[in-house]
């Protein structure tokens, strides 16, 4: 019987299409957590599944429109309608596998930012192999300040601590060196406040490398650069992993040798494929909203609805509101701090 | 509605989200020079304004209100009410 909290999912954008997500939705609602799905009814499928509501929605918005204009002109599309359903109260979270422009502006004006966050960030558990490491911006923000990248500091750093469980997380600054002058103008600022900042265990910089490496348990930078960095961890990742393929199928020894690592790959496949970690969450916000991934499949989807859940049950919202409060973080306190 | 009504909205509005005293916004008082407001801040300003006051306004209109009394006189020209 579904106890757990209520999750809004957009019932469209899922790119395997309709099925993979309704299977997704009779994953998550197995776990016990209750589902009101955004779609067409009959595609969908869900009729009678034990905790999952269908909310009939013929609407949506697709990768090719433009986010923001599509988003206040479109009332009714399943990603905004999920939204409202969050600041409305009748779901505690939100979870979209489409468009994720669509998604971070339905959920920033719908679900709105929190009190003192001038932007919220798109972050990322990297599959790093026995460690999370949280990484954003991932493109919420192409440009930012030095106080945006310190908020994104804390807003990671909560996150950290409440979802993944990391005891005093340690938050890097990714730039191009570790001393404390290297990187952009905003970057080196950042690097100042944040080396005054209370609440928080900051690392200093890291450099790309250190990234997969975990040199930090959470790392920060702009949305453009997370982007790129993200897109190149994981175009590696797949190149790599092909080729490691390749060579075990290249003469009947290796073929053994793949043969006997295969139960061990398994296990560390499963840790490093995108659907384990359930996609992107937009931090900084009232509410919790999951930007699950494009291609995700039904256990993908399943992930994001669980990401969800277990955010509120932590209350990662609240925690990060009081994080942000204690360490000074907030867009008044900065203000005051330098005077403006 | 009159026009006192609307900038108090407006007003409490910027004073709340963007942590700001409420003594220091006027009619004159410009969003970005003056608030440190970005483009973010403004479309919040410009869908609080719809939801309360059942106006539209356009992309191309939101461009062009760049001060609190902009935004007021707006409400008030466009307002169905």
């Amino acid at each position: 019987m579904a106890d757990g909290p209520t999750v809004a999912l957009d019932g469209f954008g899922a790119e395997q299409g309709f099925e993979v997500l309704a299977e997704g939705a009779r994953i998550a609602a197995a776990d016990g957590i209750r589902l009101r799905v955004f779609g067409p009814e009959r595609e969908l499928g869900l009729d009678g599944v034990d905790g999952v509501e269908v909310v009939p929605t013929a609407e949506w918005i697709g990768n090719e429109e433009d986010p923001v204009p599509a988003v206040r002109a479109k009332k009714q599309a399943s990603v905004v309608r999920a939204a409202r359903d969050v600041s409305e109260g009748e779901s505690a979270a939100m979870v979209s596998p489409g468009s994720t422009g669509a998604t971070m502006a339905a959920a920033t004006f719908g679900l709105r930012r929190l009190k003192g966050v001038q932007r919220p960030a798109l972050a990322v558990r990297l599959p790093v192999p026995g460690k999370p490491v949280l990484f954003l911006d991932v493109g919420a923000n192409v440009e930012v300040r030095a106080q945006h990248l310190v908020q994104f500091a804390f807003l990671g750093a909560a996150f950290s601590e409440a979802v993944l469980g990391v005891a005093g997380p340690r938050v890097g600054l990714l730039s191009v060196g570790e001393e404390s002058g290297k990187g952009r103008e905003e970057v080196s600022g950042a690097h100042a406040l944040l080396s005054e900042a209370e609440g928080i265990a900051f690392a200093g910089n890291v450099e790309g490398g250190d990234l997969p490496g975990g040199a930090a348990d959470v790392v920060v930078t702009d949305g453009f650069t997370g982007n790129v960095a993200l897109k190149l961890m994981e175009g590696t990742a797949k190149t790599v992993t092909g080729a490691i393929r390749d060579a075990a199928r290249s003469n009947p020894l290796a073929t053994l040798g793949g043969l006997l690592l295969r139960p061990a790959l398994g296990g560390l496949r499963r840790e490093l494929h995108p659907d384990t970690t359930g996609g992107a969450i937009l931090l900084g916000l009232r509410g919790i909203a999951v930007v699950g991934h494009g291609s995700a499949g039904a256990e993908g989807i399943a992930n994001a609805v669980r990401l969800a859940a277990r955010c509120v049950e932590v209350d990662a919202v609240g925690r990060t509101a009081a994080l942000l409060e204690r360490g000074g973080a907030t867009r008044g306190a900065m203000a005051r701090e330098s005077g403006a | 509605m009159n026009k006192d009504e609307v900038f108090d909205l407006v007003r409490g509005h910027l004073a709340e989200e963007l942590e700001v005293d409420p003594g220091k916004i006027g009619e004159g008082t410009r969003f970005k020079q003056d608030l440190d407001a970005d483009s973010l801040d403004l479309y919040e300003l410009v869908m609080e304004l719809e939801d309360n006051y059942g106006i539209s306004v356009s992309e191309q209109q939101a461009a062009r209100i760049e001060t609190v009394g902009d935004a007021v006189a707006f409400v008030l020209e466009h307002s169905p009410a």
